[in-house]
């Protein structure tokens, strides 16, 4: 089998990197590129963990060959802070304690940011719906679904939103 | 508002940063330079003799860098306690579970590795496998341990005398028989670990764990290297919940794959292996035979529980244990016998689960339940007429010191208007109440304390070393919220080395409960020494006496003329330039019966604290299709005091997810000749995030627990166990059956339905 | 999880596409979403030599109508399926299936109509990993003698679980199969072999091409049981088309039943006797629903992970339901 060169638009970044044929964009991401961020937690397409977005659309990694992911522009957890500077979003899993052991979160926040990025205030019911294809064991959801109901929508009953912030 | 400066506080956490921004390093995100990838080859057969391993074919295939079997091992059987000890690293005999390890491999890449896999000829003879525990106790066939007749592993008898004189006594007596079947841990991250040996020969590991010092001693002992060779590595870790405590296979067959090759190795489970490969819940059998007075007060208590612990020992004699005494905790039960039966299967191993079996707590509350029916009293008065009160003896002879259980029931009640509404709520509309208790720790021997150091860095910030894990709970928060408020300084000043076992104390690990309670307590001790010895020094400066000090906002000031004051940082510098450390160590061990044991001695004091919780459910259940809407759920737990409410709650959501939502409503494992049918994330039912009840209330109640840090103790869990009740007892209310199969799927429930029409 | 090595084919065109396929048939699999085919992969069940991607080929994503019918191109993503309103005021019940497949974030933009369609009938006996079936024989549908969900069976009693085709055969909807030199166009209903290894009347060499639902003035329903609200494939579903009348009488009814069969089950017999019933005869939509369920219990056996008992139980619950919505939306 031998390797393709192929061109991947990462977080504003073109990349070359070699790759074989049945190499997923996850794999490629994780082994070859060192953005570890997204994450293999069941390898079939059903908890989320490895969501990233192509042209703002969010997707599992894990079943996308990577030499399928070329001509799109591609974010990924790493990309949506702006440096140091976290997104509204990540400030607000952060404030409201969305993050237990971190291990779905990069998932949560890639699903969450495609919702507000469509529905920059939507209710909680359409947070649950829009996260409903990513898995968390730890938290029970209920600080997730807050945390982003309630960024850029500070809450007056919320103790965590810090508005102005 | 708080006490304290930082202890008390709605926090944010301070792993959540690096987390947020995807670059928190799991086991899998590891590279090293040279690393291999390692993989096991697992046994197809669920009972079989190992006639003959042949690994020629794989290690000639190019890319291959070892190959080990039973052979490279000394073929010791290891187990967690002197009399479990059930278990070879690699398997040289028999192999007893489907996915039980029988070699291992080291390739260039994960393709190599598994062709590798496929070239090792194993050669089994097949034996009869039992896969149920009452057939397994009766089986004439080959044992699945020689030295454990009737595939009983563990028998736990507690007897407190008098249950038979006592039972005579009793007005009403029932006997109930309740099921569940295993349910699974499904933490987020599947099992990883990556090794490697150094040029001095140290062993470095880094693994998800439950306390890396239960892992550096069984590989201390079994590649025979001293202690301090053995470094297993702090690292993120995704999820515990009970599990990835004790050592296991995987463990050293990577690091002995790391000696061989003289490289580094990483072995990362796929999601199958996650589940069949590391530990499952029991599935348990549990009758409750329980006596009241008139008044509904417990009498007397017979409780017989098999468990089907699979195909080895894990830490079974604890998860045969820990079901009873949740319960004995949370209610008083002078009289009663105890015989837990932990019984071999050819099944996945089974260890401890945060739900503590579901099967058995949901059976004694449904129970108590049944037995107000019969006596017209609410299950509310029920409670509180048997449960456990501050100052009592718990049936195996602990002390219950801080104890608020009616305050946690009181409060529940109140929230989820419990009163207004149970009996006069619609058909198909039920409410129903769970109560629980979980001990803050157990007697652990030589490793039942906690030790920490500090030391302070001459710019004033400080570096906070201590052996405490976090699984993704918040105890690396804990612990500098913890030094941060006694060292009078800011979280962000605080460094915090932790779980490494090259410079960390050992710890009795997250999975006993008392992260907070033991090893937040020696941090505690550490920083208040630290302290008093920058007091001592800035006592001197300010010309008063050190008790006249406070500490804080990197300040030391005087009590009542806060203008008075010096930085810390000062203080340190001067102390370092008079000769003077201003380092310091703390220990926390509680003060237990170490004659205590699970099996030979199971009475005396169990640990210096417990808590104590409630759990209010309220649903709907749809009478054509069985499926459960959960309305509202009110959990109130005593906690002794919140060190930071943010996390606090944060855990009641995920206890009420893992052991309500999913372990009374989804999950469970089906099972084919021994084979899981469902152990992947599409089949196993997680709840997911719009499964999840609208409405959750988080009832905090402190109870300010004498011994422990702040006063607190274990906060949490026991909603995970006081949630299972409450569904299962708000499904039972809806539908006017009391249920005794666990979980309540929407078929059990129709059928129940049905034969109450009928 | 590593994919199994294969060659990639990447076509421009459908007629390219049409072309790689006639000359490696058997050898090659189309990728459209990967979510069915990659999954099989990556557990070993199939290990294709080559697989032809339609990734470049836009030309079959489309929803159009025209000439009386919608037309959609079967590589149109789930989500373009879920967001149009044509699919949502006149084919209603794919819209509501659609909806239910897996999860907005991890289907419903990968994931095709076509995809959904031609997924491979599943088992839980059979839908494991390789070291989950080493060890014991192979089943009928991995190549062996056995099956593991009907004792004795002779055949594969692999279940259909495609939400989507069950939507579609209610709709009474058509496919279109292309083929370097020719086209055939099926209807859905006819297009299933009832044979749990190879479900589909198709050629190696033919493509999913289009799907052609009738615009007959009619309504549709969609319902899914499952037992999470999103994710799961159905454990029991229902699609249903009811034409009426001015009086408002039903002229045509389709139930069609799904997850229970080793293709969707279309009800002829239990459809036809709702003609002449009113749109608010509620007893006989519940007897339709009944006599759906008993219609339908005997194909059932239990490898789709809910009792069998409570599946075939269902089966009533979701027609009735679905034949309830039906009927409300055409009182609008």
């Amino acid at each position: 089998m031998e390797k393709i060169l192929i061109t991947l638009n990462i977080n504003g970044q073109s990349c070359e990197v070699m790759v074989y044929p049945n190499d997923t964009l996850l794999e490629v991401l994780r082994d070859e590129l060192d953005l570890t961020g997204s994450k293999e937690s069941c390898g079939e397409g059903a908890c989320g963990s490895c969501t990233v977005h192509m042209d703002g659309k969010p997707v599992r990694s894990c079943l996308t060959l990577a030499l399928e992911a070329q001509g799109v522009t591609i974010t990924t957890v790493e990309g949506l802070a702006n440096g140091d500077d976290l997104s509204d979003l990540q400030q607000s899993f952060i404030d409201h304690g969305a993050v237990q052991c971190g291990f779905c979160t990069p998932g949560m926040l890639m699903s969450a940011d495609a919702l507000l990025k469509n529905n920059p205030r939507p209710d909680k019911k359409s947070v649950r719906k829009a996260l409903a294809g990513n898995i968390c064991r730890c938290t029970g959801y209920t600080k997730i679904v807050e945390a982003v109901a309630h960024t850029g929508n500070p809450k007056d009953h919320c103790p965590d939103c810090k508005p102005g912030k | 508002m708080s006490d304290y400066t930082i202890i008390g506080n709605r926090m944010p956490r301070i792993d959540s940063r690096a987390k947020v921004m995807g670059k928190a390093k799991f086991t899998a995100d590891l590279k090293l330079p040279g690393m291999l990838v390692g993989k096991i080859k697992r046994s197809p057969y669920a009972h079989a003799r190992i006639l003959n391993i042949d690994t020629s074919k794989a290690l000639a295939l190019p890319g291959v860098k070892a190959v080990v079997t039973g052979k490279d091992t000394e073929g010791i059987k290891w187990g967690v306690f002197a009399y479990t000890r059930d278990q070879q690293f690699i398997q040289t005999e028999k192999a007893r579970y489907i996915g039980d390890e029988v070699a291992g491999v080291a390739a260039v890449d994960e393709e190599t590795a598994l062709a590798a896999l496929d070239l090792i000829n194993v050669i089994y003879e097949e034996l009869p496998p039992i896969f149920d525990p009452m057939e397994a106790m009766a089986s004439q066939t080959e044992l699945i341990h020689e030295d454990f007749p009737n595939n009983i592993n563990i028998h736990v008898n507690i007897d407190t005398g008098h249950v038979d004189e006592n039972f005579k006594k009793a007005h009403y007596i029932r006997e109930d028989t309740f099921v569940a079947p295993e349910e699974s841990y499904f933490q987020a991250e599947p099992y990883t670990i990556a090794a490697r040996f150094d040029h001095e020969d140290c062993l470095e590991v880094w693994c998800p764990n439950g306390g890396p010092h239960m892992k550096s001693k069984p590989l201390s002992n079994s590649f025979k290297i001293p202690l301090h060779k053995v470094k297993v590595r702090k690292i993120a870790i995704g999820g515990a919940f009970g599990g990835r405590s004790e050592i296991c296979p995987v463990d050293y067959i990577c690091a002995l794959l790391a000696k061989k090759t003289k490289r580094p190795v990483k072995i990362e489970f796929t999601r199958e292996e996650n589940t069949i490969a590391t530990r499952q819940g029991h599935a348990m059998i549990t009758t409750h035979k329980t006596g009241v007075d008139k008044d509904g007060k417990v009498l007397a208590r017979e409780t017989t529980c098999y468990m089907d612990g699979g195909a080895y020992s894990s830490t079974g004699p604890i998860a045969t244990s820990v079901p009873f005494l949740s319960m004995e905790q949370a209610y008083r039960m002078e009289s009663v016998r105890y015989n837990g039966y932990r019984i071999y299967t050819n099944k996945p191993i089974r260890g401890m689960i945060r739900t503590h079996g579901r099967g058995f707590a949901c059976g004694l509350d449904t129970q108590l339940d049944m037995i107000a029916d019969h006596l017209g009293i609410d299950p509310v008065e029920i409670r509180l007429r048997n449960s456990r009160q501050p100052g009592d003896y718990t049936s195996t002879k602990s002390f219950v010191d801080s104890c608020a259980m009616d305050e946690t029931i009181h409060k529940a009640v109140e929230k989820s208007g419990f009163k207004k509404k149970w009996g006069k709520l619609p058909p198909f509309h039920g409410i129903g109440i769970g109560t629980n208790s979980v001990q803050t720790g157990f007697p652990m021997g030589i490793r039942g304390g906690s030790q920490s150091f500090i030391k302070f860095n001459e710019d004033g910030e400080a570096t906070v070393m201590s052996g405490v894990v976090d699984n993704g709970q918040g105890n690396d928060n804990m612990l500098v919220q913890i030094a941060a408020e006694e060292l009078g300084l800011l979280p962000e000043d605080i460094h915090l080395v932790s779980a490494d076992t090259e410079t960390t104390s050992s710890d009795p690990g997250s999975y006993s409960q008392v992260s907070t309670f033991v090893g937040g307590h020696a941090v505690k001790i550490a920083a208040q020494n630290c302290r008093e010895k920058l007091f001592k020094v800035a006592s001197k400066i300010l010309k008063t006496a050190p008790d006249n000090l406070v500490a804080k906002n990197r300040l030391i000031f005087v009590k009542n003329d806060p203008e008075k004051s010096i930085p810390i940082k000062k203080v340190v510098r001067i102390s370092l330039l008079n000769f003077t450390s201003v380092n310091a160590e703390g220990g926390y061990w509680p003060k237990v019966d170490m004659k205590r044991e699970w099996v030979s001695n199971p009475y005396g004091q169990m640990c210096e604290a417990f808590s104590f919780g409630t759990t209010i459910v309220e649903v709907k259940v749809d009478p054509d299709k069985g499926q459960v809407e959960v309305i509202e759920v009110t959990a109130a737990q005593d906690v002794g005091y919140a060190l930071n409410p943010l996390v606090l709650e944060g855990q009641f959501e995920g206890s009420i997810a893992m052991g309500g939502q999913g372990g009374m409503l989804t999950e469970y494992h089906e099972w084919k000749d021994g084979r899981c049918i469902n152990t992947t994330m599409l089949d196993y039912k997680l709840p997911l995030a719009c499964d999840m009840p609208p409405k959750i209330n988080n009832i905090i109640v402190e109870s300010l627990d004498p011994k422990g840090p702040y006063g607190a103790k274990e906060a949490g869990m026991s909603i995970a166990m006081s949630a299972a009740q409450g569904y299962s007892a708000a499904v039972s209310n809806a539908i006017g059956v009391h249920m005794d199969s666990f979980p309540l799927t929407p078929d059990k429930i129709l059928a129940a339905i049905k034969e109450k029409k009928q | 999880m590593r994919l199994p090595r294969f060659k990639y084919l990447g076509p421009e065109t459908l007629d390219q596409a049409l072309d790689l396929l006639n000359t490696h048939k058997d050898d090659a699999k189309i990728l459209a979403g990967g979510t069915d085919l990659l999954v099989r992969m990556k557990k070993g069940l199939l290990k294709p030599n080559i697989l032809i991607s339609l990734k470049a080929l836009n030309e079959l994503s489309y929803i159009k109508k025209q000439d009386g019918y919608i037309k959609i191109g079967a590589r149109t993503p789930l989500a373009d399926i879920i967001a149009s309103d044509l699919i949502q005021k006149e084919a209603r019940a794919l819209f509501q299936a659609c909806e239910k497949i897996g999860a907005i974030t991890i289907q419903h933009y990968r994931g095709t109509i076509g995809g959904n369609i031609l997924q491979d009938n599943r088992c839980h006996h059979y839908n494991q990993s390789d070291f989950h079936r080493s060890g014991r024989q192979a089943c009928h549908k991995d190549g062996g003698k056995i099956c593991y969900a009907r004792e004795e069976a002779d055949r594969c009693n692999s279940t259909c679980q495609s939400d989507g085709a069950t939507a579609l055969m209610a709709l009474g909807a058509n496919i279109t199969l292309e083929s370097k030199g020719g086209q055939r166009t099926v209807d859905l209903a006819n297009f299933y072999t009832t044979d749990g290894i190879m479900p589909f009347a198709m050629e190696s060499h033919e493509l999913l091409k289009e799907i052609i639902i009738p615009l007959h003035g009619a309504q549709s329903a969609y319902q899914k049981l499952a037992y999470r609200s999103a994710i799961d494939y159905p454990i029991v579903c229902a699609g249903v088309l009811l034409k009426h009348s001015l009086k408002k009488e039903i002229e045509e009814a389709r139930i069609v039943v799904g997850a229970m069969g080793r293709s969707p089950l279309f009800l002829a017999q239990v459809s036809s006797s709702l003609k002449g019933k009113k749109l608010n005869d509620t007893i006989a939509f519940k007897k339709a629903a009944d006599a759906s369920m008993d219609s339908s219990a005997t194909f059932a056996v239990h490898n789709v992970g809910a009792t069998l008992d409570y599946r075939c139980a269902m089966v009533s619950q979701m027609v009735f339901q679905a034949l309830e919505q039906a009927a409300k939306y055409i009182k609008r």
